[in-house]
């Protein structure tokens, strides 16, 4: 990995469906170890984005790139192979498992000898796992043998995005859907306090989400779309809150970015 | 940056609180403490009859052959499955058996290939399911065909005089009937499977959260089939004992079979959601209902009467579950805050 090369890139991205554009020759990158705001309001392109690149809908042109190296994801599984994970808004875990179980599942470990060969599980082990990469991610939650229908939706989503991180490889990219959503305030700092953490390991982060104050709180940078254009992309720390929102909102476009229109050559 | 998670952060050695697990008791040993308040009505109200030994025997045989069946809609609602083909493929298999032995086939081929019929009739549900077709719509179909294949293989007549199979049905060992061995031989095998082993984790959670198991790469319509293919072997099973212990097979599917082992599943407390249960709890299910038929018979009750009742068994049943399931979430929900843990940064 060269020292400077983003862990995700993706360039000129345009997704058509006929003649509508939902994405417009979109280009976003994320370095190593950055937390990416993605902004936008509704039908702006943004969860076309993330499904771009999390492998779930292909570009109709444009490139991806992920720490320098060219992919074409033909399904979830492929992008998942590249270190791309991501957290749907519905969280998608099992009710009725506990929070061991439930990051487990999919990798869960076997006992040695005849007993694994038929395939019985180590729950020991399976709970040491878990409450290690619960503490790798130095967030105190409920014991995990707690059934996580038994969890608030801040654990909730703590749960679902130690999931993904466990199956992140160094330097990974994680993608979220809205974790905060659902979530009241001090819900929302634990969630805020998980990304910070995932960050400092490392992993790089695109957050899509409505909370601009979670956005201003926890990301490196900004990134707006409007109507499948990206309008902005900026550190966050140097723009104000207003000029944000007239930027999603339509009514402004980040001085001297260059909107790509209908028959421009593609970006060098 | 230090935040104060306060909400629901219960430090790794903390139980939950006294309410809960008190609440949790209630649903876990509540049909334990049902079955045995049955027992202590009907010593009283069936007397003499009720409390002797030969009608134990005999609520242990009904409640066997039931449990057996009750598995396989147990097992398949677990994993997300509605099996009504159940009465029809338990017919088949014993009649698949049965015309063996009077091909003159070897007892243990015979039973092999009713059991295979009943993995195969199975699968074959779960192949046309993955493809999008309702699981409900598709059994019941499958309940209609088969019945008819039953019934032309057979000659529309049972065949009957199977004294082969006799080991397995009214043959006692050790005092007990056949079918209660195999009933908890099944019943055993099936719960190691689903709470120890991985593909048993996954077919749980294939029935939980489908979405959740392929998120993290597991093929759900496998899962799907095994599910479909796990309620077939049940039914083969029921088939073939059931023929064995009456030595005869009944071409014709007997559907009150499906709703007795539906009834077991809904008094174990198992969500038709799926993905979750304990199959211990469906073989008591299959027990309370076979002691509550045989004590309402001994005390001479009419059986609308006695149909009354069983429905109102089981809608308390449903009841006391959700109640407690819902209380469960409340409690643990609110005011449980342990305002002192923070999580440092």
């Amino acid at each position: 990995m060269i020292a400077g090369t983003p862990a995700l890139e993706l360039r000129d991205i345009s997704v058509h469906y006929g003649y509508a554009r939902a994405l417009d020759r979109v280009t976003f990158t994320v370095a190593p170890g950055e937390v990416v705001a993605l902004l936008g309001d509704n039908g702006a392109g943004k969860s076309t984005l993330l499904k771009v690149m999390s492998g779930v809908h292909r570009p109709s042109s444009g490139t991806v790139l992920v720490h320098g190296e060219e992919h074409e994801f033909r399904s979830p599984r492929d992008a998942a192979g590249a270190g791309i994970q991501m957290v749907y808004q519905d969280l998608a875990l099992v009710d009725s498992f506990d929070i061991a179980a439930n990051l487990a599942l999919g990798r869960e470990k076997l006992l040695k000898g005849p007993l694994g060969w038929f395939g019985f599980l180590d729950r020991a082990a399976i709970r040491r796992e878990s409450q290690a990469e619960l503490d790798a991610l130095a967030v105190r939650t409920a014991p995990v043998t707690r059934p996580v229908e038994m969890l608030s939706g801040g654990q909730r989503q703590v749960v679902a995005i130690a999931r993904a991180a466990a199956r992140l490889p160094e330097h990974g990219i994680l993608l979220l859907d809205e974790p905060t959503a659902a979530l009241g305030h001090e819900q929302a700092e634990l969630v805020e306090a998980l990304i910070r953490s995932l960050a400092d390991r490392g992993t790089s982060i695109v957050l899509v989400t409505h909370n601009l104050p979670l956005a201003f709180a926890v990301c490196d940078r900004t990134v707006v779309l409007n109507r499948g254009h990206k309008v902005a992309d900026v550190p966050t720390a140097e723009h104000d809150k207003d000029l944000v929102v007239s930027w999603i909102t339509g009514a402004s476009v980040q001085e001297g970015l260059e909107i790509p229109r209908a028959g421009d050559p593609p970006a060098a | 940056m230090t935040v104060t998670g306060s909400i629901h952060q219960v430090s790794p050695g903390k139980k939950l609180p006294t309410n809960v697990r008190g609440l949790l008791f209630v649903r876990d040993q509540g049909l334990l403490v049902l079955w045995l308040a049955i027992i202590v009505i009907f010593a009283f109200w069936g007397a003499p009859h009720f409390f002797t030994v030969p009608t134990g025997v005999s609520i242990l045989n009904s409640a066997s052959i039931a449990a057996i069946y009750a598995a396989g809609v147990g097992v398949g609602v677990m994993t997300g499955v509605l099996d009504l083909s159940v009465p029809a493929t338990a017919a088949f298999s014993g009649v698949v058996t049965a015309l063996l032995l009077k091909e003159g086939a070897p007892v243990a081929v015979a039973i092999l290939a009713g059991l295979i019929a009943g993995v195969a009739i199975g699968v074959i549900n779960g192949l046309i399911v993955i493809r999008g077709f309702n699981g409900l719509i598709v059994t019941i179909a499958m309940l209609t065909s088969l019945s008819g294949v039953s019934l032309l293989l057979a000659n529309n007549t049972n065949i009957s005089q199977l004294t082969e199979l006799r080991f397995l049905g009214t043959q006692t060992y050790l005092g007990i009937p056949a079918p209660v061995y195999i009933a908890v031989v099944l019943y055993a095998a099936l719960t190691i499977f689903l709470r120890m082993t991985r593909n048993g984790m996954r077919l749980l959670a294939v029935g939980g959260n489908a979405e959740a198991a392929r998120r993290v790469g597991i093929p759900v319509d496998r899962y799907r089939v095994a599910g479909f293919a796990i309620s077939g072997f049940c039914a083969a099973v029921g088939g073939i004992v059931t023929a064995a212990y009456i030595t005869t097979a009944v071409p014709g599917p007997s559907i009150g079979i499906v709703f007795s082992a539906m009834t077991a599943v809904a008094l174990a407390g198992i969500p038709f959601s799926g993905g979750r249960g304990s199959l211990p709890r469906v073989a008591l299910g299959a027990v309370v209902i076979a002691t509550m038929s045989a004590g309402l018979l001994l005390a001479k009750v009419s059986s609308n009467w006695s149909a009354i009742i069983t429905g109102a068994l089981l809608i308390g049943g449903l009841a006391l579950n959700m109640w407690t399931t819902n209380m469960t979430s409340k409690l643990l929900l609110s005011g449980q805050d342990v305002p002192d843990k923070k999580v440092t940064r």
